[in-house]
């Protein structure tokens, strides 16, 4: 149980992410093939360490840190996006003025503030993880420092998240006060007494707003759009992908003890039923007149949050897990289409610039199709899985009105995506802009991620049932 | 002195602070308003300290202190960073990104 041993993935993630910065201060370096090597080899023993845990319940410091099963999987999942990451900015980062080895300290440092934020059942470990997680990111939204967007990013990023974060923190305050504790396992116990307390409910309505700040639903959406459009698109694309899965992550375990169907917490299931309905609407309607297909996928991915909001409602832990790692495959695909699309310094990221790309770039405008169709959930891709199973366990759960405005909205959804598509297959004239596909790394990725869509479209079985003991291994509240 | 006192000082410092954050067109003044948001809820994390006799959220306000340091090293540098680029640091000019 009580194993220093488990604490290894995040020890090796921050040790990489410190020689890195030594690394940087003390070397002289023009190419960073060493930094990108320790901090992809840092990555892949933090999945590996992770690993050999399955099972077998370990943790430390007094239960603030559990590597559970769900845990194990997630920490994969983020390393596996961290490695898809860095692998995609290699060259994009020499073109674009931000060769530094800070950037993947940084990045270490990111991914693990989300593995603290998910291997814990204790409100501050988790709020610590968040702010490690959070400062990172605010420096590497602005990492290109001569571009005026970049910037902008960074400070939209860092008010508005601060802002939450300190939103976050009131709502601790009166967690605590009503209940004496902060971890989650005895605010439980306390709750079954108390039905009710509007102390209780604001609290957790205050940690609902911190933590919707960061998985983009739809009051707390702001941010979303400018910061992904502003970032670095390597960056932007682990910004789709990383700390949505930790936030919703941090949110099931919140949410687990409240929603038993015992004490039919009526004011809590009405708050995500708006939130849920409210995300998938403005998020997909916002969508259909984005001109900017990076700014375009920001706002699908505030519309992907409301249907994961569903999932959240229903309990449906397996459903969650499966839909975050499909969005991680056909996210990161599309966005290394987009960096596909930004050689020397510029970015081609508007719909036009995608005209005739069928013609000029075959390749890579087939597997853009995919992504495509995969994130408006259309079979056999795992966009299509992802969305069946949250919606089919809604619909047994009595969700029959969520579900009905979330199919609704998907079919909104299909509009946009497929308007990429035909900007590149059906446009009679032909963009101009110069292409970078000869980048080998950047293929292999985009060819990763394809056969991640559809090998989770195909034959999701093996990766079902991994899901399913993870969570079914979740001791019972 | 009872906690409920401080309860409402924390809150009515938190109110202050958002609208400060909401009126204000200035990006220091902004980021000040936050800090004084943080502070507020660590002052009610203080008075819960003080309700139950427990040592556990005033260790929180610790942890929350760094935090905010951590998060002024960050956001003052980014501020800097708009300044070179603008020469000024009104939050109504940062309007490159919008749609």
């Amino acid at each position: 149980m009580n194993e220093f041993a488990s604490l290894s993935p995040l020890l090796i993630l921050v040790g990489a992410s410190l020689i890195i910065l030594l690394l940087e201060a003390f070397g002289q370096w023009s190419k960073r093939w060493l930094h990108s090597l320790i901090a992809l080899a840092s990555l892949g023993g933090c999945a590996i360490f992770a690993a050999t845990f399955w099972g077998k319940g370990a943790g430390y410091f007094q239960g603030t840190y559990t590597l559970d099963n769900i845990a194990i999987l997630m920490t994969v999942l983020f390393s596996l996006a961290g490695f898809l990451v860095i692998l995609v900015s290699l060259s994009y980062m020499i073109q674009h003025g931000f060769n530094r080895g800070e950037y993947f300290s940084l990045l270490l440092f990111a991914v693990s503030g989300l593995i603290i934020m998910t291997t814990s059942e204790d409100l501050i470990v988790i709020f610590l993880g968040l702010e490690t997680l959070s400062v990172a990111s605010y420096v590497l939204a602005g990492l290109k420092k001569e571009d005026e967007k970049s910037s902008e990013a960074a400070i939209k990023y860092f008010l508005l998240g601060s802002l939450a974060s300190s939103f976050l923190v009131l709502g601790l305050a009166f967690i605590f006060i009503h209940s004496q504790s902060f971890s989650l396992k005895e605010i439980s116990f306390v709750i079954d007494k108390s039905e009710n307390s509007p102390l209780f409910l604001i609290g957790f309505s205050l940690v609902l707003i911190g933590f919707g700040f960061k998985v983009a639903l739809v009051p707390f959406h702001m941010w979303t759009p400018d910061v992904y459009q502003g970032a670095p698109t390597p960056i932007t694309a682990f910004f789709s992908v990383g700390p949505k899965a930790a936030g919703f992550l941090v949110l099931f375990r919140l949410l687990r003890p409240f929603l038993e169907p015992i004490f039919s917490r009526q004011n809590l299931q009405i708050i995500l039923w708006l939130l849920s309905a409210l995300t998938m609407i403005v998020g997909n309607l916002v969508a259909l007149r984005q001109k900017n297909v990076k700014r375009l996928l920001a706002y699908s991915s505030i519309a992907h949050a409301g249907y994961l909001t569903i999932a959240l409602m229903t309990q449906d832990g397996q459903g969650l897990i499966f839909y975050l790692l499909a969005y991680l495959f056909m996210n990161i695909g599309a966005f290394s289409i987009l960096i596909a699309l930004s050689p020397n310094g510029q970015e081609f990221h508007e719909l036009d610039d995608f005209n005739g790309l069928a013609t000029r770039a075959p390749w890579l405008a087939a597997s853009m199709s995919v992504f495509l169709v995969s994130l408006a959930g259309f079979p056999p891709t795992a966009g299509f899985l992802a969305k069946f199973y949250v919606f089919s366990t809604a619909v047994r759960q009595g969700y029959t009105g969520l579900v009905i405005i979330a199919v609704l909205t998907s079919l909104i959804s299909v509009f946009y995506y497929l308007r990429i598509i035909v900007h590149m297959y059906m446009s009679k004239q032909i963009s101009k802009i110069t292409i970078k596909a000869d980048d080998p790394i950047l293929l292999v990725v985009i060819f990763f991620c394809l056969y991640g869509v559809l090998q989770l479209g195909l034959f999701p079985g093996r990766v079902l049932t991994l899901i399913q003991k993870a969570v079914l291994s979740l001791p019972p509240l | 002195m009872s906690p409920v006192a401080f309860f409402i000082l924390s809150l009515l410092l938190f109110t202050l602070g958002a609208l400060a954050f909401l009126f204000k067109r200035d990006l220091i003044t902004q980021f000040m308003a936050i800090e004084i948001m943080l502070n507020a809820a660590n002052l009610a994390l203080v008075a819960g300290a003080k309700t139950w006799a427990s040592l556990d959220s005033q260790v929180v306000v610790f942890f929350v202190i760094t935090v905010a340091a951590a998060e002024a090293a960050v956001g003052l540098a980014i501020i800097l960073l708009i300044y070179r680029q603008k020469k000024n640091i009104r939050s109504e000019e940062i309007n490159l990104l919008k749609g």
